[in-house]
């Protein structure tokens, strides 16, 4: 904040003096909340992985030091993937980032932080553990929810976050449509009256699962299979159930190194050695325990890998790509969009 | 005036840096977009429905307000009664407490498994997830700001005006509204513009009880977030500019109100 730029100002001199005093005090306080250390990480994430960094952080702190480097100071924080995403494009300071959605990091990309092909960078489209989504249904599953086609019966409410706010939402409503289209139905119409189902449409993942196992509304919540694990094991293995439906999506949450906030060579060896733990079979015994399905289950407990149930996976390539599927589903005016729009003219 | 150019200087600063920069980048955002684009933007049945049904719920939120916070000012300046400095200290727990803290307690009591929501239920009504939530989170967060521009009003009222006017002969309603209403309306009406203007920008209570269904319950502010989701920046500028000209155009007329009444009444 420069004085000439208040130069204009028709303020008296005395006032525009001691305007410029008090501008630099400002520009004094913010420098001195910025001290950067090179053997500092900041990871920015998405919500449901909270739980799984934190012990990532720890052990991959402890092996850096096992290998004679200094602690590392690395933190991680959480919120939605997207909101993540345009905090890191304003500006936040972040050597890793590990989204929901490879299209979050496709738009941290457009700044020119990290390369274009980004994702072709580690193995697995850059994606260390996948998830994919399931049903949690009341004990007992009282309205006899199997697959897709039956959360249509009469009576049966869903819950889902917004598409339009959540990550997570997404890969709810593209596995909707998967199954609609292996079926032999009108994918759109089918997604369409999905949402016709949908009492509340909270704005994330948690929020959604709130809905469902504190307030006691709706018969059946998509969600992330981690998520619902994690809902089993906190609230309560007798209240609720995991129905594992014939198709769903394969969930690719990936992980990148942001190029362009890289401050030296130390940071970088720091941050590369960092997602490549992921990547080691001890890392990914860490995702496995934490209910992601990881790729290498050579160093997991076999009781982690062996809850997950096989099942169709269809993937983002199957849409398209995020590039297309991004704007042409859930963007201003897509067919998400439609679905409320159309449901309010015909009820005209 | 000696200190003048000290304090005009500090103040503007701080007014500049919290208030005048955003709003102006927002104004900004909004001119580099174009005006016929900011139309197209807000000239959208869900954007139109999200923005009457924001201004639609605070308007009513205010008005329970105005009447629930001037009955509440007067019962705590004018009666002694056990209990009541607690009361007293409650009515800014809405300033407090963070919104999202509220948003979820609400709902948590007025959701078809709570406490009053199970109640509701019984009759058929229901709380939570529809138009009632959002009023009723609306009138949590404006509550204080009544309450607290008209006690100190309330406080300066000679008990002996009223007497004053009961010994000529005035019924207590007459009183009541030639004597009292009048010297209240003032802070009142500053109350209401207030918690008017809390109400319609209010996100993080209302988006837990909301239920946020498009064209039913989807409030404006979310609209909003929804755009910076799809990082749309001049979409969700758009309608906060539009939000911006309705909140400056609605104060504009409680202010003319205000100066109108009083004119009439002469000066209090």
């Amino acid at each position: 904040m420069s004085d000439n730029r208040f130069a204009d100002l028709t303020l008296p001199t005395r006032a525009a003096r001691s305007f410029s005093v008090a501008a630099l005090a400002m520009a004094g306080l913010l420098t001195l909340a910025h001290d950067a250390s090179a053997q500092s990480l900041l990871n920015v994430s998405y919500d449901p992985t909270r739980e799984l960094y934190r012990e990532v952080n720890e052990a991959f702190a402890a092996k850096w030091q096992a290998d004679g480097h200094d602690a590392p100071d690395i933190e991680t924080s959480h919120g939605g993937s997207g909101s993540q995403a345009r905090a890191v494009i304003d500006g936040l300071d972040a050597q890793v980032v590990t989204l929901a959605l490879a299209s979050d990091i496709d738009k941290i990309a457009e700044t020119g932080k990290l390369p274009e092909d980004w994702q072709s960078k580690l193995p697995h489209n850059s994606s260390p553990y996948t998830s994919t989504i399931v049903f949690l249904v009341r004990e007992g599953n009282p309205k006899g929810l199997n697959d897709w086609g039956d959360l249509l019966k009469d009576g049966v409410e869903v819950i889902t976050p917004n598409p339009k706010t959540s990550g997570g939402a997404r890969w709810n409503y593209l596995a909707a449509w998967a199954w609609a289209e292996r079926n032999g139905q009108d994918p759109q119409d089918f997604v369409g009256q999905l949402y016709r189902h949908v009492p509340v449409l909270d704005t994330g993942a948690r929020g959604a699962t709130t809905t469902f196992a504190q307030r006691g509304i709706g018969d059946v919540l998509l969600a992330w299979e981690n998520e619902a694990y994690l809902a089993l094991e906190e609230i309560g293995e007798d209240q609720f159930d995991i129905v594992v439906p014939s198709v769903s999506v394969l969930a690719e949450p990936p992980v990148a190194l942001v190029e362009g906030n890289i401050a030296d060579e130390d940071q970088r060896e720091l941050a590369t050695a960092y997602v490549d733990f992921l990547y080691s079979p001890e890392g990914q015994a860490l995702a496995y325990k934490h209910f992601y399905r990881a790729w290498d289950d050579s160093a997991a407990d076999p009781e982690d890998v062996a809850r997950f149930p096989d099942l169709e996976l269809v993937g983002i390539d199957h849409f398209g790509g995020w590039k297309k599927a991004q704007p042409e589903h859930f963007g201003d005016g897509g067919i998400f969009d439609q679905i409320y729009t159309n449901a309010d003219t015909a009820s005209k | 005036m000696p200190g003048l150019g000290l304090s005009a200087g500090i103040t503007l600063t701080m007014l500049s840096i919290v208030v005048l920069l955003p709003i102006g980048a927002l104004l900004m955002q909004g001119a580099q977009f174009g005006l016929a684009n900011i139309w197209d933007t807000v000239h959208r049945e869900r954007v139109w429905a999200a923005l009457f049904l924001s201004f639609r719920m605070a308007l009513f939120a205010a008005l329970f307000n105005l009447v629930f916070g001037v009955l509440l000012a007067w019962v705590l300046v004018r009666y002694r009664f056990p209990g009541r400095r607690i009361i007293d200290a409650a009515v800014d727990l809405p300033f407090a407490l963070p919104t999202a803290v509220a948003g979820i307690a609400l709902t948590a009591l007025y959701a078809p498994n709570g406490v009053f929501g199970s109640l509701a239920q019984q009759i058929g009504w229901k709380i939570a997830y529809t138009q009632w939530g959002i009023f009723l989170a609306l009138v949590f967060v404006g509550l204080p700001f009544v309450t607290r521009t008209v006690q100190p009003v309330i406080e300066e009222i000679d008990p002996e005006v009223e007497e004053a006017s009961a010994t000529l002969g005035a019924s207590r309603s007459h009183t009541l509204r030639h004597v009292i209403l009048p010297m209240l309306t003032p802070a009142a009406l500053t109350g209401f513009a207030l918690a008017l203007a809390r109400a319609v920008g209010e996100y993080g209570s209302v988006i837990f009880i909301a239920g946020n269904i498009p064209l039913r319950t989807e409030i404006a502010p979310l609209l909003i977030v929804i755009q910076l989701e799809e990082f749309n920046y001049d979409a969700a500028g758009a309608i906060g500019i539009a939000m911006l000209l309705m909140s400056f155009a609605m104060l504009l007329v409680i202010n003319l109100i205000q100066i109108f009444s009083r004119k009439r009444i002469g000066h209090v």
